[in-house]
């Protein structure tokens, strides 16, 4: 009897480990949720298997994909689970026949695609193609890389900004900020860099050496999102449900605006107001200057991507997969916006969005490339990214 | 289901951790402790319930084997009689397991509010974000520190001491309450019981968030210390006299 009691209290407890290290309320395995770039008719992103994966949206065949490699995580309590592919949450950079790309496992690498496609050992340095670092580690990358005329910014998780050399993937110099991690990408405006952290400030950094500049912000509270730049004013989300408006060189808020969760996604601008996706499920639309709520638009679930525009259309992507059509030159009663259209690819949507020629080229969280059509409002084709047929 | 579990036990569960982080000094090493002394606080009743049915069981082991030997061919009867006896003495045979299942869904919410709460990954941060209240107390809690002491709360630790401090109060805690058996078979697997639930919980410490780590050894010591109120230092302090007088005879 007692024998039976013990080994049943150690089954239970075995199993409710294996289950809570299983489980949905566990912890999710870093997978990565890069986002898809538009580069002379070719579409680049980084698959959830950890490659970057250049696809032709005209024959719906990959051209050619780079395996990042894996990296060990877990143990048999994480069922089963001892390596993992590296994952990438930025959108790769394309930059004539270079694409960068900034991984999980801290690496930044740029990929000459002429040697992708021959399939030649990494990195051709004939070709143009570098890592950084060549030798030791630095921390996650998490956010986008910023790329500029002759450099590349990255803010990493060992809370240092970088700034490499575009052509040969030097280190520029690297920048401490007082930040434990950084994972929200910099904004840069004219010779500054404009960085948000988790325990709310906002430091600028001179693009050239990586100094702090003299101005930095300082809230109560912790930023959630990258930051967005539109006529002197920064605007970004907070871990207290608010989007903040903040005057470069200013020391207060010009306004905040409250939302229902976080305002995770960075926001757009366009003519003076302040487009906002929260992780409430609404699509905000604040006046810029005075932080007046124009119009919201509930599509029920998380909005953790950043909208994108065609023409006058906003191009919105909920945690349900739902692509929601926002015609900004409506009037909306009650300043409540409906969609003209709606579509859904029915898996989670949480990297940026791309548009080309009306078509919107969406990488969801089930490892598909999706191409859809906003005039039919409907999905054109879905790639598989593990290698799949499309369809 | 899944929403039901999140609304009425996980997400108060790990709001309240957030909060508690936020008002004790923004250290989640400390919300983690304070965390699990509330929840061994609420269980208190259960555990002691827990306790004093097993050391009631353990106290009929005698009269058990006895009936055992008696009726060994005859199962049917046996049984019979272990029920009389069970009725006799006023026992539920299942009174020591009934507290204890009930209080797995509430360790298993506390173990997943620490591990949601550590957001190792941007996608559990991204996800802590659909769970958190928008009371300003979590807000201001963010970001969560991961160091406490020697430790970063989100990565296993490093040293084997958390992994010794785990396995050992473990070892402790299940010496109190193990009553060493007359039937050597059954002496045997008590022994290897007694050492394989501490060995398998240090090597979690070595794999695991530290932070959930601490939770264990927090736990353990309360476990402890309420043991000890129950029924003094047990079989542990039995355990260290035998080997008292067993060096003594040796001499």
């Amino acid at each position: 009897m007692k024998q039976r009691k013990i080994l049943f209290i150690i089954v239970l407890s075995l199993l409710s480990l294996t289950m809570t290290s299983c489980m949905s309320g566990g912890t999710q395995p870093a997978q990565g949720w890069a986002g898809v770039a538009y580069h002379e008719g070719v579409l680049y992103t980084g698959s959830m298997d950890g490659a970057v994966v250049v696809v032709n949206p005209a024959t719906r065949t990959s051209e050619w994909s780079y395996d990042f490699g894996v990296v060990s995580s877990g143990g048999f309590m994480s069922c089963g689970q001892t390596s993992a592919p590296v994952a990438m949450y930025g959108t790769p950079v394309v930059d004539g026949d270079l694409v960068y790309a900034g991984l999980y496992d801290g690496r930044v690498l740029a990929l000459s695609s002429s040697a992708r496609r021959q399939n030649l050992s990494f990195p051709q340095m004939r070709e143009g193609e570098w890592v950084y670092p060549k030798k030791g580690e630095v921390g996650s990358v998490v956010g986008d890389l910023v790329v500029s005329k002759d450099a590349i910014y990255v803010a990493s998780s060992d809370g240092k900004v970088y700034s490499l050399d575009k052509v040969f993937g030097d280190l520029n110099w690297e920048s401490d900020i007082p930040s434990e991690k950084l994972w929200k990408t910099p904004v840069i405006e004219d010779d500054t860099l404009y960085v948000s952290t988790f325990d709310g400030c906002i430091y600028s950094l001179s693009t050239k050496d990586g100094a702090l500049l003299p101005w930095a912000f300082k809230a109560d509270i912790g930023f959630a999102s990258s930051p967005a730049i539109y006529q002197d004013t920064i605007f970004v989300g907070a871990f207290d449900n608010n989007l903040y408006a903040i005057k470069i060189g200013g020391n207060e808020p010009l306004w905040k605006f409250q939302g229902g969760r976080w305002f995770w996604a960075a926001p757009v601008i366009r003519e003076g107001i302040v487009y906002a996706g929260c992780l409430d499920g609404r699509m905000y639309a604040i006046s810029a200057e005075t932080g007046e709520l124009k119009w919201e638009c509930d599509t029920q679930r998380p909005v953790a991507s950043s909208p994108v525009w065609d023409g006058d259309l906003l191009i919105v992507a909920n945690g349900a997969g739902e692509i929601f059509v926002l015609d900004t030159n409506a009037r909306p009663e009650n300043k409540v916006m409906l969609p003209v259209k709606t579509m859904s690819v029915n898996a989670s949507v949480q990297g940026a969005l791309c548009i080309h020629d009306d078509i919107v080229y969406v990488h969801a969280q089930d490892n598909c490339l999706y191409a859809l059509d906003i005039a039919r409002g409907g999905i054109n084709w879905k790639l598989s990214l593990t290698g799949e047929e499309a369809s | 289901m899944a929403d039901l579990w999140y609304l009425i036990i996980l997400n108060p569960m790990l709001n309240g951790l957030i909060a508690l982080s936020s008002t004790l000094f923004h250290s989640f090493g400390l919300a983690i402790i304070a965390l699990t002394i509330i929840v061994r606080l609420i269980l208190f009743p259960l555990t002691t319930k827990q306790s004093k049915s097993t050391k009631a069981m353990q106290d009929m082991q005698p009269k058990l084997q006895e009936l055992q030997k008696k009726y060994a061919k005859n199962q049917q009867k046996l049984q019979q009689e272990m029920m009389k006896l069970y009725k006799e003495a006023g026992i539920n045979p299942l009174g020591c397991i009934w507290p204890l299942v009930i209080q797995f869904p509430v360790w298993i919410a506390l173990y997943q509010s620490i591990m949601k709460a550590l957001a190792t990954t941007p996608e559990n941060l991204l996800n802590l974000g659909q769970h958190v209240y928008s009371w300003a107390v979590v807000a201001q809690a963010f970001p969560l520190s991961s160091h406490f002491l020697w430790l970063n709360l989100a990565q296993p630790d490093a040293t084997l001491l958390l992994a010794i401090i785990v396995g050992g109060t473990m070892w402790v805690q299940q010496k109190m309450t193990t009553a060493p058996s007359a039937d050597p078979r059954q002496q045997s697997t008590s022994r290897m019981m007694l050492l394989m639930m501490p060995f398998m919980f240090a090597l979690f410490t070595m794999m695991f968030p530290s932070g959930l780590a601490l939770f264990w050894a927090v736990s353990n010591i309360i476990g402890i210390a309420t043991q000890y109120k129950i029924m003094g230092w047990g079989y542990l302090r039995s355990h260290s006299e035998s080997q008292v007088v067993k060096a003594k005879k040796r001499r």
